[in-house]
C-alpha cells in the first residue's frame, strides 16, 4: 500500500521489566503504573509527542503487555486515532522463519523495521517508557537538522558526583560527542544521556542490520549502537535539555516524583500552561467529593474520590475512599484504593485497587536527613485490620 | 425489540433565565463536571440504544461543542449513531412551537429508522434510569403511551409539565397539564415510549389540525378521546427536576447529600459519561479548608469552602471564602473575597475582598464571564 511519508516517526521502547519497581510492576508493565494521581508513566513521552506535531508512535511491548495495550487503545486520549499512522502497539511477532522476543533496545526497533519504513520517514526519535519529564522534540530535531547530524542524543547536566552512574557523552564546544562512556568511573564530563535519540533513518537502518548480523552484539543502543556509530566517524550531537526529568525506575524516585508534583511551586508542573498538556485516559468518574471530617494539606486529589479522612502532603488518584479518621501523609495513593478510619499511613506508595483495613498502619516517619524507606503494597492487596507494614517493607 | 432514542435540547429554556441564555437547558452545566443531557444520552447507550437523535431549536452551538463526536457515549456521528436534528437541517420553517412540530421536521430520521420503539426524553429531570426496564412496562401494559412519572413531586405549588392519576394497574385516569398538581397526583418526568409507527401516525394527525404540545395535543388528546391508552411508569430511584433557577440551585446543592449523589452517579451498569477535558487533579493547598464539597479536577484551592459545588479549574485564592454556592468552569475567586448563596457563571472573575450574598430561595447570579 502506498502511504504518505512522515518527516519523523518515534519509537516507544516500553518492554522494560522494571523490576526494580517491585511489586509495582509484578503484573503491570512499567509505563503503565500509575503517576501524579490520573496518570500513568507513559502519558508522558506520548504527551510530548502529540505536543510535539509527531503523529506517529510505535510502542514496543513485550513484558505484561495486556494491560498496557488496552489503556492505549486505539490513541484516541492522545489524539493518536488517526487514519495513518497514529499510535500503534507493537510487541514481538511470529515471521516465517522463528519467533523472537525483543532481545535487546537495538534488536526491538530491527525488528520493526518493516513498520517504520511504510512511513519512509527521514527521522526516527527513539523513547524510553519510564522517565517523567515534558519535552518538545520538534526543537530537538530541529537542532537534529541544522548540525545535520547522523545521531543526536538529549543530555542534562548532573552532579559530578553522580555522573559515574549514567551514560556520559564527552563534546566539543560545538556540541558535538567525541567519546561516550558508560558509567565511567572518572567522568570527564556531566553530560548524562536521557536515553532520548533522533538517528537519521537511513544511517540506524544500516546499523541495525549490522548489529544484528554480529553475533556478539548485546543489540543494545547505548552499549553497541552509539558506540559503533562513534568509532566509524559518523556525526553524533548532544542536545543539552535543561526541564525537569527523572528516571522513574526505583521505588524511591517514583515516590520522589510524585512528591514534586506538590507545593505552590512544584518542582514538576503538571498545568498545561507550564511546557504542554499531558493527555491520559479519562475514566467517567464524578466529583471527588470532600467531607466536613476532612482535611487537606499540600495534596493532588484525582476525581471521583471520597475523602473524609486527613490528607498531607499526598497525591490520592481517582477513584479513592479515605475514611474519616484515617491519616495519610506524605504518601502516593494509585487509582481505587480503599482506606479504612483509623489506619494510618505515612512515606508509603499503595497500588492500584487495594483495600486498607481499619487500624493497619503502614510505614513511618523520618527525621530531618534522614534516609526515607518508602514502604510498598503491591497491586490489589487488602492489609487486614490493624496490621503493621514496617517503614521500606514491601508487600 | 429494538429501541431508538429522542432528546429534546430546549424544552424550559426561557425559565432558567441567564443560565441558558446562551446555550440549552441541556448543555447547563451541573454536578461539577456534567452537562444536563450527559443523563439523557448516558441513559440510553446504557440500555443499549445506539441510534439517538438531538432535537435543538437555538442556541446549539455549546452543545454541539460538548458532545463532539459523540466518542465519550461510545456513539460516532458519522456512523448514524447520533444526530443533531437543527430546525435549518430541514426544509421545514425554522422555528417550532413545541415538540410535535420538532417531530415534525424530523420526519424523515424517524421514517428511515428501523427500530420498533421511540423513547423520548426532555433535558430537564436528572435520573439514572434503565430505559429496558420501561421498555419491558410499556410493552406489558399493553398501552399505546408510557409516562415514566416521579412520586412526591407534585406539591400544589410547582407547576408541572404533565401531571397523571393513576389506578392500580398504573393506567392513566386523568391528565393535567401546565398545572400546580397536588400530591394526589404524580409528576411526568417528561421520559415517554411509542411505538415508532405510532409515533409517525400520531404526530403527522397532530400537525396537520395545528397541533404542536406533545403533552397536550398528543398524549392528552388521545386520552381525552379515547385513541390513546396511556400508562404510568413509576421511577424508584433519584431524579431531579432542572426546570428553574431555584431547582437549580437546590438541585447541585442537593449532590452533598449521600443518598443522592450515589443515586444518581453510583448506580451499577448506570455510570454517567462526560465529555473529558484532560484537567490535571485538584490541589488543595496548606491553608485550604474545604468542607462538604463537590470538587472537579483541575481546582487550585488555598482558600476556604463550604457546602458549595465546584466545577472543573475553579482558583480559590487564600483567604477567600465561598459558601453554599456553585462555582462554574474556570471562574477565579480572588483573595479574600466572600460569597454566599451565588451560582457563578463560567469564567466570572472575582476580585479580591468582594462580597456577594444571594439567598437560598434567589441565590446571585453572575453571567459568564463577568468581573466583578
Amino acid at each position: 500500500m502506498n502511504f504518505l511519508k512522515k518527516h519523523c516517526v518515534a519509537m516507544l521502547l516500553a518492554g522494560g521489566q522494571g523490576s526494580r519497581l517491585l511489586v509495582l510492576t509484578e503484573n503491570t508493565a512499567k509505563p503503565a503504573v500509575p503517576f501524579g494521581g490520573k496518570y500513568r508513566i507513559i502519558d508522558f513521552p506520548l504527551s510530548n509527542c502529540v505536543n510535539s506535531g509527531i503523529d506517529t508512535v510505535g510502542i514496543l511491548t513485550q513484558y505484561q503487555p495486556l494491560e498496557l495495550n488496552e489503556y492505549i487503545g486505539n490513541g484516541q486520549p492522545w489524539r493518536l486515532n488517526r487514519s495513518h499512522g497514529g499510535v500503534q502497539v507493537l510487541p514481538p511477532y511470529a515471521k516465517s522463519k522463528k519467533t523472537e522476543w525483543y532481545k535487546g533496545t537495538a534488536n526491538a526497533i530491527y525488528q520493526n523495521i518493516p513498520f517504520i519504513e511504510r512511513y519512509d520517514p527521514d527521522y526516527v526519535l527513539i523513547l524510553s517508557g519510564d522517565h517523567i519529564y515534558k519535552m518538545d522534540y520538534a526543537a530537538m530535531l530541529r537542532f537534529a537538522e541544522q548540525k545535520n547530524a547522523d545521531c543526536t542524543i538529549a543530555v542534562r547536566t548532573v552532579p559530578l558526583a553522580e555522573a559515574s552512574r549514567f551514560g556520559i557523552m564527552n563534546t566539543n564546544e560545538d556540541g558535538s560527542i567525541y567519546e561516550f562512556e558508560e558509567k565511567p568511573k572518572h567522568p570527564k564530563s556531566t553530560n548524562a544521556s536521557m536515553g532520548i535519540y533522533i538517528f537519521k533513518w537511513s544511517v540506524l537502518r544500516e546499523f541495525l542490520i549490522a548489529d544484528e548480523e554480529d553475533p556478539t552484539s548485546e543489540n543494545d543502543f547505548g552499549k553497541n549502537v552509539i558506540p559503533a556509530l562513534l568509532s566509524s566517524g559518523h556525526k553524533l550531537y548532544a542536545y543539552k535539555f535543561e526541564g525537569y526529568w527523572k528516571d522513574v525506575g526505583t521505588i524511591n524516585s517514583l515516590w520522589e516524583a510524585n512528591m514534586e508534583l506538590l507545593g505552590t511551586e512544584p518542582a514538576f508542573e503538571l498545568d498545561s500552561d507550564k511546557g504542554g498538556r499531558i493527555y491520559a485516559r479519562n475514566y467517567a468518574m464524578p466529583s471527588s467529593f470532600i467531607a466536613k471530617s476532612s482535611s487537606n494539606k499540600d495534596s493532588l486529589i484525582g476525581e471521583g474520590s471520597g475523602i473524609y479522612g486527613d490528607v498531607k502532603h499526598s497525591v490520592i488518584s481517582t477513584g479513592c475512599t479515605v475514611e474519616a479518621g484515617a491519616v495519610v501523609e506524605d504518601s502516593v495513593i494509585m487509582p481505587d484504593v480503599v482506606i479504612e478510619s483509623g489506619a494510618i499511613i505515612r512515606h508509603a506508595i499503595i497500588g492500584e485497587g487495594c483495600h486498607i483495613c481499619r487500624g493497619a498502619v503502614i510505614g513511618g516517619s523520618f527525621a530531618e536527613g534522614e534516609e526515607k524507606k518508602i514502604a510498598v503494597v503491591g497491586k490489589a492487596k487488602t492489609i487486614e485490620a490493624n496490621k503493621t507494614i514496617a517503614p521500606g517493607e514491601v508487600c | 425489540m429494538s429501541t431508538m432514542g429522542i432528546i429534546f435540547a430546549n424544552i424550559y429554556d426561557s425559565s432558567l433565565g441567564e443560565l441558558t441564555n446562551k446555550r440549552t437547558m441541556a448543555s447547563l452545566p451541573y454536578g461539577g463536571r456534567y452537562r444536563q443531557i450527559d443523563f439523557s444520552l448516558s441513559n440510553m447507550t446504557n440500555s443499549g440504544i445506539r441510534h439517538i437523535g438531538v432535537i435543538t431549536k437555538y442556541n446549539y452551538q455549546s452543545l454541539m461543542n460538548h458532545i463532539g463526536s459523540g466518542q465519550e457515549w461510545d456513539l460516532e456521528l458519522e456512523e448514524g449513531g447520533l444526530e443533531f436534528l437543527s430546525p435549518y437541517a430541514t426544509d421545514h420553517n425554522a422555528s417550532y412551537r413545541g415538540k410535535l412540530e420538532a417531530l415534525n421536521s424530523a420526519m424523515s430520521f424517524l421514517k428511515y429508522a428501523k427500530e420498533e420503539y421511540v423513547i423520548l426524553v426532555d433535558s430537564g429531570v436528572l435520573c439514572a434510569i434503565d430505559f429496558n426496564e420501561l421498555l419491558e412496562h410499556h410493552i406489558a401494559s399493553g398501552a399505546d403511551v408510557t409516562v415514566c412519572v416521579k412520586t412526591g413531586i407534585a406539591n400544589g405549588e410547582k407547576q408541572l409539565d404533565m401531571a397523571v392519576k393513576v389506578d392500580k394497574k398504573n393506567a392513566v385516569t386523568d391528565i393535567a397539564v401546565d398545572y400546580c398538581a397536588d400530591e394526589s397526583y404524580l409528576a411526568s418526568m417528561g421520559i415517554f415510549v411509542m411505538r415508532r409507527d405510532r409515533l409517525i401516525r400520531e404526530v403527522t394527525e397532530a400537525v396537520a389540525h395545528n397541533r404542536y404540545r406533545f403533552e397536550r395535543d398528543l398524549v392528552m388528546h388521545g386520552f381525552a378521546d379515547g385513541s390513546l391508552k396511556i400508562n404510568a411508569y413509576k421511577f424508584q430511584g433519584v431524579a431531579l427536576f432542572n426546570e428553574s433557577t431555584a431547582e437549580f440551585f437546590h438541585n447541585n446543592l442537593a449532590l452533598l447529600e449521600r443518598k443522592i449523589r450515589e443515586g444518581l452517579f453510583r448506580r451499577p451498569g448506570r455510570t454517567i459519561y462526560t465529555k473529558v477535558r484532560n484537567e490535571i487533579p485538584s490541589y488543595y493547598g496548606e491553608s485550604s479548608e474545604v468542607d462538604d464539597c463537590m470538587v472537579a479536577d483541575g481546582c487550585v484551592l488555598e482558600g476556604t469552602a463550604i457546602h458549595s459545588i465546584l466545577f472543573r479549574g475553579v482558583k480559590l485564592a487564600k483567604n477567600a471564602t465561598v459558601k453554599d454556592s456553585i462555582i462554574m468552569s474556570d471562574v477565579t475567586i480572588g483573595e479574600g473575597a466572600e460569597l454566599e448563596n451565588v451560582i457563578l457563571d463560567k469564567d466570572v472573575v472575582v476580585g479580591a475582598g468582594k462580597k456577594l450574598r444571594g439567598t437560598y430561595e434567589h441565590p446571585l447570579i453572575l453571567k459568564r464571564g463577568e468581573i466583578v
